[in-house]
């Protein structure tokens, strides 16, 4: 890797090798009972070829923020501000944020330049279909193919995947399959169109860590061969440590901490972050039969802390400051940033972001 | 409390709370515009277990090898095949559970709850948090009215949720947080043996180990049983007392945790463990994976002799042609391997 170009320096200027750049994104919903700010200014970016992974309590707005870019957040859900910068396949770049969710032009991109593996397999395949017919449809929608040979696609996208007796098994519905063959199915379906990016949210905790570690093989040779990014959320930090290039850290909707993949594990800087790794279950951790976990649950959900987010719950906390000042990103070196007012000086503070370097 | 809580659950002098033996579970594979039966698949092919109250046994295995549909059999959302499920409960004989008419389970149906994989297609979708967690509170005349609501409120704080999300429906939560829903609703009741299948798996670790901790303080509280079925091998260290390791419809292997992670006797055991990623990068690339090539076994048609024979490092021609049976090697210690007590193999590494 070599980190020529940084996002945050010039904001105004992606360079060709950024495929994705989020910027600020905000991604709210507007219940009956008040709005909850599910993503409230998240940034990140990807380059091609690249694979950054998303981790963060469970709660804190992967999906959204996922669902966001592809221009599905459900109803009572809208993005109220923020740009989601993609470069097409033909060069030419486009803010999906400002795309009409329900426009030709997304349709087009989705599964056909940017495809998703969903969390949770059983809601998202169709129960009346067969496993075939939807993947059959999926590459038929993006790919000048005939059905026959769209079947011979199909076949061999779940033999990729380690299902057995696939041609047999395209005939198979979903509540038929296991957990993990339906999770499998999915990335059948995601991959089957070579997107440019891939968005997978949660794609192998249904499966053994043997099947695991094939798909995993599975998304790096696709990944060398097509140049497909890979946007992958997970709470597996084995996972993560295994195949990220990047980390993005997310704590009650926004990026806490990002940087590359061993600055997080080693050198991490956030008191979220360093609280997370410190949760991981350790080989021989039953002695002391008690997991360490985060003191204190989520917010109110229609009140989101004053200052940091993090503040109510921080080891570190710093008074009168971490609950009225809101961190800016600090930028720690060329490829890591923390928000977190522990790392920027007194003078430094706020109130604008871009004066920080 | 009876006096089965003094002991430590590892005794093997106590009688257990839930016996399988022999469990077989068959699906029809239906095929082509008339689903004309084509052959079956065995997704649970002659397992045999038990598990003591108050203990803690995990199931792992590849996936599709029969984890979840054992679970389902035991809470009798399946009718087995052939086998016996025989469950202790109070002050009662022993009763096999796989005989039971609906109409009989019921009583059992509040002692046995199952936490189901998929969260969101186990929660319907047209109730209220309140109705999930509350319904079986409800059902059985335990509370009702603003008591009902308190104890959901309060269950809901356990497993970290906001009790102001009680009016929510499940469609408006994030997925480890339907996951906890479902973990609520399985708690209600005061159980006894909970299935809980991949209970976790939705969860980042910090809220991970708070429903970890959650529990087993119950279990202590309670002497709660567990029946945890989980493809994360570091949860299952940390929670279970003993492990079975299950391929395509049947056990291989049954030991304390310890002695499985430490000292595995079967080659898939020993495959399994070295694949378990590790959460530091400087580790990537290093350490020796043992990779599975080959076939993926198929339940409906599996491999003559040893099913784990094409993917097997160490395979034999004995293998090819003799099913190895489950033995008991040591005490309480089972493995289903030719050549259990000649091979080396190697147990998960220390990290850090
Ligand atoms: N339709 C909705 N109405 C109200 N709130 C919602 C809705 N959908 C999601 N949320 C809330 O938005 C927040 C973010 O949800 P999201 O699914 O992005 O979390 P996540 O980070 O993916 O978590 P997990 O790791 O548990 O999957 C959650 O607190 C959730 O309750
Ligand atoms: N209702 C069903 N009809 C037909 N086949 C089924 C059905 N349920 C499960 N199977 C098959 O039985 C086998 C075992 O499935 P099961 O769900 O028990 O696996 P599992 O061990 O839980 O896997 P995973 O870890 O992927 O969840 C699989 O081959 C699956 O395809
Ligand atoms: S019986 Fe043979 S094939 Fe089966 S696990 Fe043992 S050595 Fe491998
Ligand atoms: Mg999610
Ligand atoms: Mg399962």
């Amino acid at each position: 890797m070599q980190p020529t170009h940084t996002r945050l320096d010039d904001p105004a200027k992606t360079d060709s090798q950024t495929l994705l750049d989020v910027k600020d994104l905000k991604t709210h919903f507007f219940t009956d009972e008040g709005v909850v700010k599910a993503v409230d200014g998240v940034n990140l970016s990807l380059k091609r070829g690249e694979t950054l992974c998303v981790v963060g309590e469970s709660g804190c707005g992967k999906s959204v923020t996922a669902r966001s870019i592809l221009r599905i957040v459900p109803n009572p859900g809208q993005i109220v501000s923020g740009e989601i910068n993609f470069q097409q396949r033909d060069g030419e770049a486009i803010d999906l944020a400002r795309m009409n969710p329900k426009g030709r032009e997304i349709r087009k991109i989705r599964g056909g330049e940017i495809s998703m593996i969903f969390q949770e397999p059983m809601s998202s395949l169709s129960p009346v279909h067969t496993i075939g017919s939807q993947i059959m449809e999926a590459i038929l929608l993006h790919l000048p193919v005939s059905r026959q040979e769209a079947r011979k696609r199909a076949v061999s996208m779940l033999d990729l995947v380690g299902i057995p007796r696939p041609s047999e098994q395209l005939d198979a519905y979903s509540f038929e399959l296991s957990g993990g063959m339906r999770q499998r199915a999915m990335i059948a379906i995601a991959l089957a169109c070579e997107p440019q990016l891939l968005i997978a949210d949660e794609p192998t905790t249904a499966l053994d860590v043997t099947t695991q570690a094939n798909i995993l093989d599975l998304i790096r040779d696709l990944q060398q061969d097509s140049g497909m990014a890979v946007l992958f959320i997970t709470h597996d930090l084995g996972v993560v440590a295994e195949i990220a290039d990047e980390v993005v850290v997310m704590y009650l909707g926004r990026d806490v901490e990002s940087g590359d993949v061993d600055a997080i594990f080693h050198d991490a800087k956030h008191p979220y972050t360093r609280a997370l790794l410190q949760s991981i279950p350790r080989y021989d951790s039953r002695e002391n039969r008690r997991l360490y976990s985060i003191k204190g649950t989520v917010p109110h959900p229609f009140a989101r802390p004053h200052g940091c987010p993090f503040h109510p719950r921080c080891d570190d906390f710093i008074a009168e400051r971490c609950n009225s000042i809101d961190p800016p990103r600090h930028k720690l070196s060329q490829s890591h940033s923390v928000r977190c007012l522990l790392y920027s000086a007194a003078d430094e503070a706020p109130p604008k972001e871009d004066a920080l370097s | 409390m009876n006096s089965e809580s003094e002991v430590m659950p590892g005794d093997s002098s106590i009688e257990p709370l839930l016996e399988v033996r022999n469990l077989h579970m068959q699906f029809p594979i239906r095929r082509g515009a008339f689903r004309r039966t084509v052959g079956f698949v065995k997704a649970v092919n002659d397992v045999s277990f038990h598990i003591r109250q108050g203990e803690t046994l995990s199931l792992v295995g590849e996936s599709g090898c029969g984890k979840t549909t054992t679970g389902r059999c035991i809470v009798r959302v399946y009718e087995p095949t052939s086998g016996q499920i025989l469950y202790k409960a109070e002050e009662q004989e022993r009763i096999d559970l796989a005989e039971l008419d609906n109409r009989d389970l019921r009583p059992f149906r509040r002692e046995i709850r199952m936490i189901f994989q998929d969260p969101f297609s186990s929660l319907n979708p047209r109730l209220s948090i309140l109705q999930i967690v509350g319904e079986s509170l409800k059902v059985n005349r335990v509370a009702s009215g603003s008591e009902l609501e308190d104890r959901v409120a309060s269950l809901l704080r356990r497993v970290g949720l906001r009790p102001e999300y009680i009016r929510r429906y499940p469609h408006a939560f994030s997925g480890g947080e339907r996951q906890r829903i479902g973990i609520a609703r399985a708690l209600a009741l005061n159980p006894r043996l909970i299935v809980a299948d991949e209970a976790v798996s939705a969860l980042d670790v910090s809220v991970q180990a708070q429903i970890l901790n959650l529990l087993q303080d119950l279990q202590e509280e309670l002497n709660l049983t567990y029946l945890f079925i989980a493809h994360d091998l570091s949860v299952v260290e940390h929670i279970s007392h003993r492990v079975a390791v299950m391929y395509v419809g049947k056990i291989v292997e049954l030991a304390t945790t310890e002695d499985l992670f430490t000292n595995p006797l079967h080659p898939y055991t020993e495959a399994l463990l070295s694949a378990v990623p590790k959460p530091d990068p400087r580790l990537r690339h290093k350490g020796v994976r043992i990779r599975l090539e080959g076939e993926v076994a198929d339940p409906s048609n599996p491999p003559s002799g040893c099913y784990f024979h094409p993917r097997c490092p160490y395979a034999e021609d004995r293998c090819l042609h003799e099913e190895p049976a489950v033995r008991e090697i040591e005490n309480d210690r089972w493995v289903a391997c030719h050549f259990a007590e000649e091979l080396d193999l190697r147990g998960f590494e220390a990290i850090g």
